[in-house]
């Protein structure tokens, strides 16, 4: 009778979703807001010391991940005060895999190797990986032995991004987490505007 | 009357809610996986294993990422050709949408794993997703997750927020048992239905105007509820002190008076409550509020039956005076009458309803005090407008003077006594009430068998009263002495030894306690997907609780509907960081609200119960639920 739904009719349909679905669960405890936002293994782009920091769980094969990165990099650029945490959740196997790991291998040349990787649309293979990074200026072999070299610091962060997500019980690619606020799936770029003012406003 | 303000009150709401589309061009949040792509699986006329899958609009399953195998043997699957989804890069890769099959044509015996993977257009790809599935009896199950209950963390208080077009409610990241990495559907910890607040709601549909106007009219339709009635005895006793200077114009001023500050204070708690974080609400009702509230009663009751005046020092009524013009008393009484109104608000102020829970749950999570503020003396307004006709219009009807007049006010006087009663009875150990109300009754009685009327007909309606009062009095003490606790069923345990207990059908229910989110989460998990799960916020001095308990809960069709239910009790009496995490993860502005969860540990769409529930609305919640 007296149920909220009564008084809400339809009219909030629309309004409420995003808190009703991803938020399923997960074995270990909450991640702590060191471990998601400040994991030191992981390069960052952007201001190193913005007051915001955006951290997105990713896929280099995610279609929506890709096609909203330049978005997400002009927010990054135009605001100045921003720090940016790309987190590699390789959801659609080895490919994916493969390619995080090269780019985590790139040492200086991270930002520029992500970015290429970025670039392309769809599925990868990993000669789609090689080709990329080497139209890009990379060596993809170099990359691959240095990721071999460092292969525990980069299971270690796949390792961790995965656990992570699996405790937020995030359902897949992208999740972007504006300092503590979670969003689930692709957000444009006046998404992304509105949640980083929220954050600071917060 | 109470089922009447309900049934109005849904009336209202879609009036002043008439179906909105869908907000936004945006896609809407994700579906649980086994919702977007719900799998099914059959043996054709071959004998081959069929899987197929039911695609919600606007989602697509890849072909090259469904795949079976067993002990890590890979099965060969037979996929129809997809569409090409446009890849000018790397060419295309085939989509199904609508709905998808794979055929497996190699016999298998036992268990195999399916796994697929999809994403929602423009949203998020999903992770991998397994199925068991037993090649004999076609059972389709997910896979267990490493963790039972027993591996739950407790994990560090972070309130990770969920952040989206609108402002959500903050949510403590949830702990639960866990699916293994990127597998696993969401089969532990719990789920929200999705509703937006009722402050939004209106917000959307009609701007501050509407939120503005929409709050004394459920205010109004609140007014006739046991929460309010307690306001009445005490605005008539404050009037009846007026006597013969009592007009109806001065009644309407002071009822007025009255209302309004029993709205600013509504208003200012609240906002106060909600902007702190705090729950305030919760706070004031302290034994110790209580108790002082009991004793301010009383000593008004007293006042009432002439023992003293009550005023202001005459200093303060004198200074008052000088600056008002010499109305003489009136600035006291109003003053009084204010100071009256705002004090109600702490015994309005904690009965939950639905507006109510809405005007905090607002204030809290967007931090608009103003707006918040506004609507919950909005509410208190609509909740007092009664009292202002009452104020206005019984004014006149009051005697003008005499011993009528004395005998008036000491009726009041006992309405005051009962208030108090009332008030301090939660913090009593039950059946010391019973005694007190006993007690009162007698006096009531001695009291209207000694009026001096001269009038034979009233003269007798009073000693009939008085005869009553005194037999129910004599009843509840006899209740009392035999361990009664109910004042409407004082003769219960003496009817129990009796044998006739005819009530004592289905089960009694039983709560277990729960005072955390990470103890929710355990025995949400521990229904392992078979019992549904109701969770009932209470507390000792929520009163419509009490009401719950006593005549609800202990209906054969509640009790034979909730018998399946794994029921869990939230006390909030003792109110601490634990207990008030686990109303903010579940979106709970106070006691009493029922919730009710699936075997998932998904709360059931249109089910939530706030404030003063009935035993079909209880009954219709835990059906729906039991449904799903």
């Amino acid at each position: 009778m007296l149920t909220r739904r009564t008084l809400l009719i339809a009219g909030a349909a629309g309004t409420a979703s995003l808190l009703a679905s991803g938020f399923p669960a997960a074995a270990q405890s909450i991640p702590t807001v060191e471990e998601v936002l400040f994991d030191e293994a992981i390069p960052t782009i952007g201001n190193p010391d913005g007051d915001v920091t955006i951290a997105e769980y990713f896929d280099y094969q995610c279609p929506f991940c890709k096609r909203g990165h330049p978005d997400l990099l002009d927010v990054v650029a135009s605001d100045g005060n921003i720090r940016l945490v790309m987190k590699d959740w390789p959801i659609f196997g080895e490919p994916s895999v493969y390619a995080a790991s090269l780019v985590l291998a790139a040492g200086d040349d991270y930002e520029a190797a992500h970015t290429a990787l970025m670039k392309t649309e769809g599925r990868l293979s990993r000669d789609d990986v090689d080709a990329t990074l080497a139209g890009a200026g990379h060596d993809p072999e170099r990359l691959a032995a240095r990721a071999a070299e460092q292969a525990t610091r980069i299971q270690g962060i796949l390792d961790r991004n995965t656990n992570q997500a699996s405790a937020f019980g995030f359902r897949g690619t992208p999740v972007y987490l504006v300092n503590t606020q979670l969003n689930y799936g692709a957000m444009d770029k006046a998404a992304l505007l509105a949640a980083v003012e929220r954050a600071r406003a917060a | 009357m109470k089922l009447f303000s309900a049934s109005a009150f849904a009336l209202l709401a879609l009036v002043l809610l008439p179906s909105a589309g869908p907000a936004g061009a945006a896609p809407a949040a994700p579906l649980p996986v086994s919702e977007a792509f719900e799998l099914d699986v059959a043996r054709d006329a071959d004998g081959a294993l069929v899987f197929s899958w039911d695609i919600a609009p606007g989602y697509y399953l890849y072909r090259d990422h469904i795949s079976a195998q067993r002990d890590e043997t890979p099965l060969p699957l037979s996929t129809p050709p997809g569409t090409p989804k446009d890849d000018p890069v790397f060419g295309p890769t085939q989509v199904y949408t609508g709905a998808a099959t794979a055929r497996l044509e190699t016999p298998v015996f036992g268990t195999l794993e399916l796994t697929f993977q999809g994403c929602q257009d423009d949203g998020i790809c999903y992770a991998p997703e397994t199925r068991h599935v037993d090649a004999q009896t076609l059972e389709v199950s997910a896979p267990a997750g490493p963790g039972g209950p027993g591996a739950l963390g407790t994990g560090p208080e972070i309130a990770w927020t969920v952040g989206g077009e609108t402002a959500v409610a903050p949510v403590e990241a949830v702990p639960g048992t866990a699916p293994g990495a990127g597998s696993g559907p969401a089969d532990a910890g719990f789920e929200l239905a999705a509703s937006g607040g009722l402050v939004e709601g209106l917000l959307e549909r009609g701007g501050v105007l509407l939120v503005l106007a929409s709050f004394p009219l459920f205010g109004l339709l609140l007014a006739f509820t046991p929460c309010v009635f307690p306001m009445y005895p005490i605005l008539a006793g404050a009037l009846a002190r007026e006597g013969d200077k009592l007009t109806a114009r001065r009644g309407f001023v002071l009822s007025s008076i009255y209302v309004l500050s029993l709205s600013t204070a509504f208003g200012l708690l609240g906002a106060a409550a909600g902007w702190s974080g705090q729950n305030l609400q919760l706070v004031l009702q302290s034994p110790i509020t209580s108790g002082i509230l009991a004793a301010l009663f009383a000593v008004l009751a007293l006042s009432m039956f002439g023992l003293f005046e009550l005023q202001l020092p005459g200093s303060w009524t004198n200074w008052v005076a000088a600056r008002t013009g010499g109305l003489g008393g009136s600035g006291g009484s109003k003053r009084s009458t204010a100071l009256l109104g705002f004090s109600s608000a702490l015994i309005v102020g904690p009965c939950v309803t639905v507006p109510l829970a809405g005007a905090l749950l607002y204030i809290a999570q967007t931090a608009d005090v103003g707006l918040g503020a506004a609507a919950l003396f909005g509410l208190g307004l609509g909740k007092g407008l009664p009292l202002i006709v009452m104020g206005t219009l019984g004014g006149q009807a009051l005697p003008r003077a005499g011993a009528w007049m004395e005998g008036v006010k000491q009726i009041f006087g006992f309405g005051f006594l009962a208030t108090a009663i009332w008030t301090v009875a939660p913090l009593l150990p039950s059946g010391v009430d019973l005694a007190l109300w006993a007690a009162l009754l007698i006096a009531v009685a001695s009291f209207a068998v000694s009026v001096p009327l001269t009038n034979t007909t009233a003269l007798a309606s009073m000693r009939a009263v008085g005869g009553l009062a005194l037999v129910y009095g004599v009843i509840l003490l006899i209740g009392a002495s035999a361990g009664g606790t109910d004042p409407l069923k004082p003769l219960a345990p003496l009817a129990q030894r009796g044998g006739s207990a005819g009530s004592g059908e289905g089960r009694e229910l039983r709560f277990a306690a729960t005072g955390s989110i990470s103890d929710l989460q355990a025995r949400l998990a521990s229904a392992n997907g078979e019992r549904s799960t109701m969770v009932y916020f209470t507390a000792d001095w929520c009163v419509t609780c009490r009401v719950i308990e006593r005549s609800v809960f202990p209906d054969p069709q509640v009790r034979q509907s909730l018998g399946d239910f794994q029921l869990v009790k939230a006390d909030l009496t003792d109110f601490n960081a634990e207990n008030s995490a686990l109303m903010k993860a579940m979106r709970v502005a106070g006691p009493p609200t029922m919730i009710f969860f699936d075997g998932a540990g998904r709360e059931a769409a249109d089910t939530r119960l706030v404030g003063s529930v009935t035993v079909d609305a209880l009954t219709r919640s835990a059906h729906t639920t039991e449904r799903l």
